[in-house]
C-alpha cells in the first residue's frame, strides 16, 4: 500500500486492536495476547507516524494538535507496554490515545489541509515555538491525567481493602503520585514558556487587546492558572494524593477544551 | 512405562507419623542409593512438611528386577521399603499410605507440583520443592528416561497453571498479606520508615517480612521501654518511649502494632492531630493487635491505610475463595497434560520399537537383494533391477504397515498399560534388545 493512502483510521483500527487484545489478556491472561497488542499497538504507531510525516498536518488546528499530542502519547503507552509489561499502563494510556485520535477525526479539516509550514522567518519560528511548547505541555498533562486516572483506581481499592493482586495489575500510589507530579512539574514550565511566547506573538502582530478574547487564549490561561493552584496545594498545602488526582483529571479536560476551541482572532 | 508411587500427606496420616516417615537432608540420599541398589529403577524421593512419596519407575516392561507390573506387589514392596527405612512396624503406616500406578500416576504428580493436593491449595512452595527433590535425585543418578521426561513436564504443568488459571493469585498468609498491602502504596522502601508499637508475639513474623523490604530505620515502642529496647535489638532498630508515639506517628510511613492494649490507642481524635504534621505523606498501618490499636474509622485508602487483623483474615479467605473458583480450570489443564504425556512417551516407546523393526526388515531386505544381485548379474539389465527393488521395498512397506499401525492403535487405546503387543512383535520378529 502507497504510504500516501495511510489513514487515520489504519492507525485507530490498530490501536482499537491492540485495545482488544489487552482486554482479552486482562480476562484472561495469555502472554500471546500480550505480545498481540503489542504488535497491533506497534502498527498503529508507524501507520501514525507516516500519516504524521506525509500529511504533515498543521500544529495550529484542531486536527494537527490533537493528532500530534494522540503520537507522543502512543510513543509514551508503547514504550511502557514494553517495559513495564505486568503493569495496566496500556490499559490506560490506549483509552487516551484513541480519544484523542477520535477527537482529531472530528475536527478533520475539509478541503485542503493546512500543513506545517518550512521556517522561512522569525515570526513563522515563534510561531510555532510557541505550538511546540504548549503541545509538549499538553503531553506531561496526558501523562499527568493516566497517572491520576490509574491512582484513583488504586486509591479506591485500597480503600474497599481489594484483595493485593486481584484485579488488573497496577503500580503503587507513591509510583503513581512520582509519575503525576515529575509530569506536571516538567509540563508547567512548557506551559508558562508557551503562553509568554504566545503573549509576545500578539504582542508583536498588534492583536493583544482582542487576543485575550480568543477561546484558545483564554483556555491556555485558565489552564495556567489551574496548573499554579495545582502546584500551590501540592507544594504548599499538602493536599491528599486523591484531590491532586482529580484536579490533574480538571487540568486534563481543560487542555482538550482548549484544543478543540476555535480560534476566533488567529489564522490557522 | 512402569511407572509407581507410594506416599502419604496430610490429609491421609496425622503429623506425628507423617515426621516419622520424613526423610531428612542426611537420609533421603541413603534412601535413594538403597532403592536404587534394591530395585534398579529409577527413582525421586519427594519429602516436605506436607507428604512423603516414592515416585519409582521404569522405562521398559521386560528389565526384570521387581514386579511392578502387579501393581498391588510393587506398592507393597515399597510401603515395606519405608517402614524397614524407617524402623516402623508396617501395620501402623500401611492403612495412611496410597499408592497410584502409571497414568495415575502422572496425574498426580501433575496435581502435587500444581498444588492442587497442598494443604493451602495453590501455595508456590511445593513447585520448588519438587524440583529439589528431582535435582537431588539426578545428582545421586537415580533418575533414568522416565522419571526424566515426567519431571520435566511437571515442571511445565505447573507453570501452565500458575500462569493460565488464577489459582496461585494473591498471598494467604497474613504477613505476606500485609507486606503486599504496604507494597500497593509505596514503591521504595529505603526510604521509609517503620513504626513497631508493642511487642506481641503476632508481630514478629510479620516485621520479618517487613525487614525484608529493608525499610530506612525502624522505630519501636512499648509501654515498657526495657521491652521496646529488647524488640529494638532484635530487629536492629531504635528504641522510643512511649509518651513520644505521637511524634513516631508523624515520622512513620509503615506501623505495626500489636499491644495487648484493651482500648484502642490511637483514637480517631489523636490520629487528627497527627495527620496535619504529616504534611500529606502516605501511611500503612498495621494493626494486628487483639482488640485493635487504631480507630478503624481513621482509614481512607489514600493519605491513612489501615489493614486491621479481621481484615487481613477477611482478604486471605476471599484469596482462598477466588482460589478455589479456578481448580476446575486446573484440573483440566493436569488432565490435558497427562494425557499428552502419555502420548509423547509411548509415542517415544514405540519409536524405538518400530525403528528396530524396520532397521531389521530392511537390512534383510538389502542382504537379500545383494545375493541375488551376486547369482543373476549378467542377466538382468539395470532397468530390471529397480523394478525388482522397488517391488521389495513396496512388500516390504506392506508387511510393516500392519504391526505400525496396531502399535499405534494399542498405545491410543491402551494406554502404557497394555505391553503384550511390543511383547509379541520382539518375539515374532526376534528382535534383540
Amino acid at each position: 500500500m502507497p504510504i500516501e493512502r495511510v489513514t487515520t483510521l489504519c492507525f485507530a483500527a490498530s490501536y482499537a486492536v491492540a485495545m482488544i487484545f489487552e482486554l482479552v489478556h486482562q480476562y484472561r491472561p495469555r502472554p500471546i495476547m500480550r505480545l498481540f497488542s503489542t504488535i497491533a499497538g506497534g502498527a498503529g504507531l508507524f501507520a501514525h507516524s507516516v500519516f504524521l510525516l506525509v500529511q504533515r498536518p498543521g500544529l495550529s488546528t484542531q486536527f494537527g494538535s490533537l493528532l500530534l499530542l494522540a503520537w507522543i502519547v502512543a510513543v509514551f503507552y508503547w514504550f511502557g507496554s514494553l517495559h513495564r509489561s505486568r503493569s495496566s499502563w496500556s490499559l490506560f494510556a490506549l483509552p487516551l490515545v484513541l480519544g484523542l485520535v477520535l477527537l482529531a477525526v472530528v475536527w478533520t479539516p475539509m478541503g485542503t489541509a493546512t500543513t506545517i509550514p518550512v521556517v522561512q522567518n522569525w515570526e513563522q519560528f515563534w510561531g510555532i515555538l510557541h505550538g511546540s511548547l504548549l503541545l509538549l505541555a499538553g503531553v506531561g498533562i496526558c501523562v499527568g491525567f493516566m497517572a491520576s486516572v490509574m491512582y484513583l483506581v488504586q486509591a479506591q481499592r485500597l480503600k474497599v481493602k481489594t484483595p493485593p493482586g486481584k484485579g488488573i495489575p497496577l503500580l503503587s500510589l507513591e509510583r503513581l503520585e512520582v509519575m503525576n507530579r515529575r509530569a506536571l512539574n516538567l509540563a508547567f514550565p512548557l506551559l508558562t514558556a508557551g503562553v509568554l511566547v504566545g503573549a509576545i506573538l500578539m504582542l508583536q502582530e498588534g492583536v493583544l487587546e482582542r487576543g485575550w478574547l480568543d477561546a484558545k487564549v483564554i483556555g491556555s490561561l485558565v489552564l495556567w492558572g489551574v496548573f499554579v493552584l495545582l502546584l500551590y496545594l501540592r507544594y504548599g498545602a499538602h493536599l491528599p494524593g486523591k484531590r491532586l488526582a482529580i484536579l490533574t483529571i480538571v487540568a486534563f479536560a481543560l487542555l482538550l477544551i482548549t484544543l478543540v476551541s476555535p480560534s476566533t482572532h488567529f489564522a490557522p | 512405562m512402569m511407572l509407581l508411587v507410594v506416599g502419604t500427606s496430610f490429609n491421609k496420616m496425622d503429623v506425628s507419623l507423617r515426621e516419622r516417615l520424613s526423610f531428612n537432608e542426611a537420609s533421603l540420599p541413603r534412601a535413594l542409593d538403597e532403592i536404587n541398589a534394591r530395585y534398579d529403577c529409577e527413582t525421586v524421593i519427594l519429602s516436605t512438611c506436607n507428604r512423603v512419596e516414592l515416585y519409582v519407575g521404569r522405562s521398559t516392561v521386560d528389565s526384570g528386577g521387581w514386579p511392578l507390573s502387579e501393581a498391588e506387589t510393587g506398592a507393597r514392596l515399597f510401603a515395606e521399603f519405608l517402614a524397614e527405612f524407617h524402623n516402623l512396624p508396617l501395620v501402623e503406616i500401611e492403612p495412611y499410605l496410597y499408592s497410584h500406578h502409571d497414568a495415575e500416576a502422572v496425574r498426580h504428580l501433575f496435581r502435587v507440583v500444581s498444588s492442587l493436593d497442598s494443604l493451602v491449595v495453590g501455595e508456590g512452595q511445593i513447585a520448588g520443592q519438587v524440583k529439589r527433590a528431582y535435582e537431588l535425585a539426578v545428582e545421586r543418578a537415580c533418575v533414568g528416561p522416565l522419571l526424566h521426561a515426567l519431571f520435566q513436564h511437571a515442571r511445565t504443568v505447573g507453570g501452565r497453571v500458575r500462569s493460565e488459571t488464577g489459582i496461585a493469585q494473591g498471598h494467604v498468609s497474613i504477613s505476606s498479606l500485609a507486606v503486599d498491602y504496604a507494597c500497593q502504596v509505596f514503591d521504595r522502601f529505603d526510604d521509609k520508615t517503620v513504626l513497631v508499637i508493642g511487642a506481641g508475639k503476632m508481630g514478629a513474623l510479620t516485621l520479618r517480612h517487613l525487614r525484608s523490604l529493608q525499610p530506612r530505620r525502624i522505630l519501636v515502642t512499648n509501654r515498657s521501654y526495657a521491652k521496646a529496647e529488647e524488640v529494638a535489638k532484635e530487629c536492629g532498630g531504635k528504641p522510643l518511649p512511649w509518651d513520644q508515639l505521637d511524634e513516631a506517628l508523624v515520622q512513620a510511613d509503615i506501623v505495626l502494632s500489636t499491644t495487648g492494649a484493651r482500648e484502642p490507642i490511637v483514637d480517631r481524635a489523636r490520629y487528627a492531630n497527627v495527620l496535619p504534621k504529616r504534611n500529606g505523606r502516605a501511611i500503612v498501618i498495621l494493626d494486628i493487635a487483639v482488640p485493635r490499636d487504631f480507630d478503624p474509622a481513621i482509614h481512607d485508602g489514600d493519605r491513612t491505610c489501615l489493614f486491621n487483623i479481621d481484615d487481613l483474615k477477611r482478604i486471605r479467605e476471599r484469596t482462598l475463595a477466588d482460589r478455589r473458583q479456578h481448580i476446575a480450570a486446573a484440573e483440566h489443564i493436569v488432565e490435558q497434560e497427562k494425557i499428552r504425556f502419555l502420548k509423547e512417551w509411548n509415542r517415544r516407546k514405540n519409536g524405538a520399537i518400530i525403528t528396530r523393526l524396520t532397521e531389521d526388515v530392511t537390512s534383510k531386505r538389502l542382504a537379500i537383494l545383494d545375493r541375488l544381485r551376486r547369482q543373476l548379474d549378467d542377466e538382468i539389465s539395470p532397468e530390471a533391477w529397480q523394478r525388482i527393488e522397488a517391488a521389495l521395498r513396496l512388500f516390504q512397506n506392506q508387511i510393516l504397515h500392519g504391526p505400525i499401525s496396531a502399535l499405534a492403535e494399542n498405545a491410543r487405546e491402551h494406554g502404557s498399560h497394555d505391553h503384550y503387543l511390543l511383547d509379541a512383535l520382539r518375539k515374532l520378529f526376534r528382535l534383540q534388545d
